[in-house]
C-alpha cells in the first residue's frame, strides 16, 4: 500500500471557447495516509474528477507535485487501479478476460492469471458471468467486474471516480457494504470521488470537501465498522455527520 | 386459421433451416411479374427475354464453360485488388486515426479522393497504362482503399478514452493497447468500410471490364449487346447480384454477428 499526498496542486487549461485560462484545482494539499478511505466530495464542477484523473496520470498537472510514497506520479501506472464511472470494461472481452486484463499485462501466464480471475469473480458472486459479455450484464454486475478488475492487479492505490453514480439506488446500498467489506479485508489506500454525501460519510474515515478547485474542509469519520446501511440510517453520529457535510457543501 | 398457422409454423422453420432458400422466395413475386409482363408481349421478345429463356441462356453458358471461366476472371480480380487495397487501407487508416495531426491534415484530403470514384478515373488510367489488368486493378485498389481507410479512421477515433485509461491503469504498453483496446474497439467500423469498399469495388470492376475487358461478367454483357443477346445481358445482371448476397451473407454477415454485435457494439 501506498499513502498519497497531494502538495500546492494546480491545473489550469485554456478554453478556446472562452478565450481565457480557466482553474479547475487550485493550490490543494492533501495527505492520505497508507491504507487510508478518502472520500472527496463537492458541487459538480468543483474539479474533483481532475483531482482524480490528475493522481491516475491521466491529464498533466500545471504545477505542485503529487507524490505515491514519496515518489513523483508520472503518468499512469498499474499501482494506481482506477474504477470508472461508466465502468470502461472491454466489451469484446469475456468478464473472465476483463478482470485478467492487468495480470495478463504483466506478463502472468494463461492458466494463472485465469485462476487470479476466477478468485476475484467468486469474490464478488460473479463466477456464473465469467464467461458472459460485459453487454450481457446489468449495470452492478458490470460495476462490481470494474471493482474486481482494478482489485485483481493488485494496486497500492483505488482510484474510484463516481464508480456507483449510474448503478439504481438499492444496488448502489448492496454495492456499498461490499466495498467497505472489501476494504476492510485488504486495506488499500482509497481515494473516492462522489457528489453523494451519504455515499461518502458512510464509505470513507475522512471526507473532504472541495469547492471551486479549492480545499474547503476535511471531515473525520470516527463511524465503527463494519458498517451497514440497515444500521446507520438511524445512526446520530452519521446524520450528523452527513448534514454537516451536506452544509458544507451547499455552502460551496 | 390453424391450417394457416401450421403453414406459417412450417415456413419459419424451414427458413430458419434454410436461410438461403428462404432469401430466394422473396425474388418469387419479381420473378412472376417479369413473366406476366413478357406474356402481355408489351415490348418484343427480343428486347424483353422471360425468365425461362434466361434460364436456358445461363445453362447454355455455363455448359460451354464461358459463365464460370468469366465468373472466375472476376472473382479473382476484384479479390486481389480488394485484398491489395486492404493491406494499404487499414495501417494507413490506423496511422491517421491515431495521429491527430495526421487525421487533421488528411481528413479532406481523403474525402476530396473518395468523391473522384472509381470510373472517374478510367479515362486517365487508359492514357497511362493502356486497355489491361493495371488499369483494372488500380481502380479496385483505389475504390476499396478509400471507404476502408474512412471507417478505420472512424473506428480508431471513435473508441472510448475511457477504455484506454483503464487499459493504461492496469500497466498495458503503448502497442499492447493498440492491439488489446484500439484495433478491437475499431473492428466494427473496419468492417463496415469492408464491406461498402468490396461493394463499390465490384461496380467498379464491372465498369472497368465493359470497357477494358477481354475476359470478366463485365465484359460478357457488354459483348453480348454487340451479339445483341439480351438474354445474355439478363444473364449477367443476375450472377451480379447473385454473387453479392453470397459474399454478404456467408462472408460479411457472419463475421459481423462474431463480432460487435456479440459485444453489444453494434446492436442487430
Amino acid at each position: 500500500m501506498k499513502s498519497v499526498v497531494l502538495e500546492q496542486l494546480s491545473k489550469t487549461y485554456f478554453d478556446p471557447y472562452r478565450g481565457s485560462q480557466v482553474t479547475a484545482v487550485r493550490d490543494l494539499s492533501l495527505t492520505i495516509d497508507e491504507g487510508d478511505f478518502v472520500a472527496v466530495v463537492g458541487p459538480s464542477g468543483c474539479g474533483k474528477t481532475t483531482v482524480l484523473n490528475m493522481i491516475a496520470g491521466f491529464v498533466p498537472k500545471t504545477s505542485g507535485r503529487i507524490l505515491l510514497s514519496g515518489t513523483e506520479v508520472k503518468g499512469p501506472g498499474p499501482d494506481r487501479g482506477v474504477v470508472f464511472q461508466s465502468f470502461a470494461l472491454f466489451p469484446w472481452k469475456t468478464v473472465r478476460q476483463n478482470v485478467a486484463f492487468g495480470p495478463k499485462m504483466r506478463g502472468v501466464g494463461k492458466a494463472e492469471r485465469n485462476r487470479i480471475a476466477d478468485e476475484y469473480l467468486a469474490m464478488a458472486g460473479l463466477s456464473h458471468a465469467a464467461d458472459r459479455y460485459p453487454s450481457e450484464l446489468s449495470g452492478g454486475m458490470q460495476q462490481r467486474v470494474g471493482v474486481v478488475r482494478a482489485l485483481a492487479n493488485n494496486p497500492d492505490v483505488l482510484l474510484m471516480d463516481e464508480p456507483f453514480a449510474s448503478v439504481d439506488a438499492q444496488t448502489r446500498m448492496t454495492l456499498q457494504e461490499e466495498l467497505t467489506r472489501i476494504w476492510e479485508e485488504r486495506r488499500p489506500t482509497v481515494v473516492f470521488i462522489t457528489h453523494d454525501v451519504a455515499e461518502a460519510v458512510f464509505l470513507a474515515n475522512k471526507v473532504v470537501v472541495l469547492a471551486q478547485g479549492r480545499l474547503l474542509a476535511e471531515v473525520e469519520v470516527p463511524l465503527e465498522r463494519p458498517r451497514s446501511w440497515d444500521r446507520l440510517v438511524q445512526d446520530e453520529t452519521f446524520k450528523e455527520l452527513s448534514n454537516r457535510v451536506l452544509q458544507l457543501v451547499r455552502s460551496a | 386459421m390453424t391450417a394457416l398457422q401450421a403453414f406459417w409454423g412450417y415456413y419459419v422453420r424451414w427458413s430458419a433451416k434454410w436461410p438461403g432458400a428462404a432469401a430466394l422466395l422473396s425474388f418469387l413475386p419479381l420473378i412472376l411479374l417479369w413473366a406476366f409482363i413478357v406474356w402481355l408481349e408489351i415490348f418484343p421478345r427480343v428486347f424483353l427475354p422471360g425468365p425461362l429463356e434466361v434460364l436456358g441462356k445461363a445453362w447454355e453458358l455455363l455448359y460451354k464453360g464461358i459463365l464460370l471461366d468469366y465468373l472466375g476472371d472476376s472473382v479473382v480480380r476484384l479479390s486481389v485488388g480488394a485484398a491489395a487495397g486492404m493491406a494499404l487501407a487499414i495501417p494507413l487508416g490506423i496511422l491517421i486515426g491515431l495521429n491527430k495531426r495526421a487525421y487533421e491534415v488528411s481528413w479532406p484530403v481523403l474525402l476530396f479522393f473518395q468523391a473522384i470514384g472509381d470510373i472517374a478515373w478510367l479515362p486517365i488510367l487508359l492514357i497511362w497504362f493502356g486497355f489491361g489488368l493495371t488499369t483494372m486493378t488500380f481502380v479496385i485498389v483505389y475504390t476499396v482503399l478509400f471507404p476502408v481507410v474512412l471507417n478505420t479512421v472512424l473506428g480508431i477515433r471513435s473508441v472510448k478514452p475511457e477504455l484506454v485509461r483503464a487499459a493504461q491503469s492496469l500497466g498495458a504498453s503503448r502497442p499492447r493497447i493498440l492491439f488489446e483496446v484500439i484495433l478491437p474497439g475499431a473492428l466494427p467500423n473496419i468492417i463496415t468500410g469492408l464491406r461498402n469498399g468490396l461493394g463499390y469495388g465490384w461496380r467498379a470492376l464491372i465498369a472497368a471490364e465493359i470497357i477494358v475487358g477481354t475476359s470478366g461478367i463485365g465484359f460478357l454483357m457488354f459483348d453480348a449487346r454487340r451479339a445483341g443477346s439480351v438474354e445474355e445481358i439478363v444473364v449477367g445482371m443476375i450472377v451480379l447480384g447473385l454473387l453479392w448476397y453470397i459474399v454478404d451473407s456467408w462472408i460479411l454477415a457472419p463475421v459481423e454477428r462474431a463480432t460487435g454485435q456479440r459485444w453489444g457494439l453494434v446492436t442487430s
